[in-house]
């Protein structure tokens, strides 16, 4: 228990330390001023998003495979993660278009794609819910886990080809100054360390959730209706 | 047994069983008409601006007859509890699965075959071959993984809150290529060959996937 808190505190107090990077650290843009400096966790966010779907691609895979429960928890803990960040990559994103495009959205391939994205994964979790827990949850959730993976690159690629406003890739075109540079790798490490640290958190509870018999779910007591 | 003996079985019983009842086709051409007219009302459509609007309209039309001749696919095996005594025979998931496809896509076609002719008519377009070869393409692709989901939420809950959710996200790539298709055809600017051959590729791609997947979702 304590080795999970530990964890958790040192993720946020990582967190913390990339703030304190964007905001007092890297320097101010020349055209987008303050706005800009969405970009470190906006981009960030999105990365740990994919790797989080990844990690559902490998755990699916795992169990079709060889029947891992492991792999299925950890399918089922990176879904949540991944959905999570990638709202938060998507509120972000539209945070920073409303000043800079003069819209909260625009329907381009990378922003088209992510909202499939979260809505494919949203799915996942629905799935997960809904099927009988156990065999068959674990199942249909891997086979949606797997297709959603595939098509997301396919509506990106299809999409691409004919309308596109989001800005390309910006580190490995070298286009960051070296001070941005850091602060963003900084910031995606420590993003990185928290979703694995989150993805391990959700792990340990779909654990002790699985040793329960399904007819024990704690549920908290509904309290009495006032007089 | 063999795959495709017992694909074509499947897919006969389940045409010869429409045709006996005729319940779904003609519901879902009236379903296709009525959409056209609930765009007519919602586009505030006119002799201008129809044929820009019409590869649109086509698309929603055939997406949500698509669900709905999916959805119906597993409806009838999960009321007589059938599917479980064609998984006891022995026959392989994959060619139940396949079968299951091939009849309900073949009954989408069916409803194609009402819905161009009324776009041709009501809005104007020329139904080119090139456009129902795109539509056709595209229908391959969305009936395998359209089935594949309809196997799946066939046997949970909140089956046809479910079934849009996880089939339409998946469908985009072939709306995309299929839409990008079709309005070249229709004269709009646009590379109609490489729509095409990006239909082909997903088809295979998602028929070769669907048919791995088939085994997971059926066999349970």
């Amino acid at each position: 228990m304590t080795r999970y808190v530990y964890a958790a505190g040192g993720a946020v107090l990582l967190m913390l330390a990339a703030a304190g990077m964007i905001f007092f650290f890297a320097p101010e843009d020349a055209l987008q001023h303050e706005v800009q400096r969405i970009f470190y966790l906006h981009v960030s966010s999105a990365i740990a998003a994919f790797v989080s779907f990844a990690v559902v691609l490998v755990g699916s895979v795992m169990y079709l495979w060889r029947e891992s429960i492991a792999g299925d928890r950890v399918a089922r803990a990176a879904a949540l993660v991944g959905v999570v960040l990638t709202t938060v990559t998507l509120v972000m994103g539209m945070l920073w278009a409303k000043p800079v495009w003069g819209a909260y959205w625009a329907w381009d391939a990378r922003l088209t794609s992510t909202l499939v994205l979260w809505i494919v994964y949203a799915g996942y979790l629905l799935v997960r819910r809904l099927a009988a827990p156990g065999r068959q949850a674990a199942r249909f959730g891997a086979v949606v886990g797997i297709f959603g993976f595939v098509d997301v690159p396919i509506v990106y690629f299809s999409v691409t080809w004919w309308r596109t406003q989001h800005p390309g890739p910006v580190i490995a075109t070298d286009a960051l100054p070296p001070d941005m540079l850091v602060t963003f790798l900084f910031t995606m490490a420590c993003t990185l360390v928290l979703a694995a640290v989150m993805i391990a958190i959700r792990y340990r509870i779909e654990t002790l959730l699985d040793a329960k018999p399904v007819g024990e779910m704690v549920i908290a007591p509904r309290a009495e209706p006032a007089l | 047994m063999r795959f495709a003996t017992v694909a074509v079985a499947i897919a006969r019983k389940d045409l010869m069983s429409e045709w006996r009842t005729r319940e779904l086709v003609p519901a879902l051409a009236q379903f296709v008409v009525l959409a056209l007219v609930i765009a007519n009302f919602g586009f505030q459509i006119d002799s201008h601006n129809a044929s820009a609007i019409a590869p649109g309209v086509l698309w929603l039309a055939l997406v949500f007859a698509g669900l709905i001749a999916f959805g119906r696919a597993f409806a009838a095996e999960r009321e007589h509890a059938t599917l479980e005594a064609m998984l006891m025979t022995g026959a392989q998931p994959a060619a139940i699965f396949a079968g299951k496809a091939l009849s309900a896509g073949l009954l989408l076609v069916v409803c194609e075959a009402v819905l161009l002719p009324a776009l041709g008519l009501l809005f104007g377009v020329d139904v080119s071959a090139g456009l129902v070869g795109a539509v056709l393409l595209a229908t391959i692709g969305m009936a395998a993984l359209g089935c594949l989901f309809a196997a799946m939420v066939a046997q949970l809950r909140a089956r046809e809150l479910l079934l849009p959710l996880l089939t339409l996200p998946l469908w985009i790539p072939f709306i995309v290529a299929g839409g990008q298709a079709v309005q070249s055809a229709m004269g709009a600017s646009g590379a109609f060959d490489q729509a095409v051959k990006l239909l082909l590729d997903f088809d295979i791609l998602f028929v070769v996937l669907t048919s791995l997947a088939a085994r997971f979702v059926l066999d349970d």
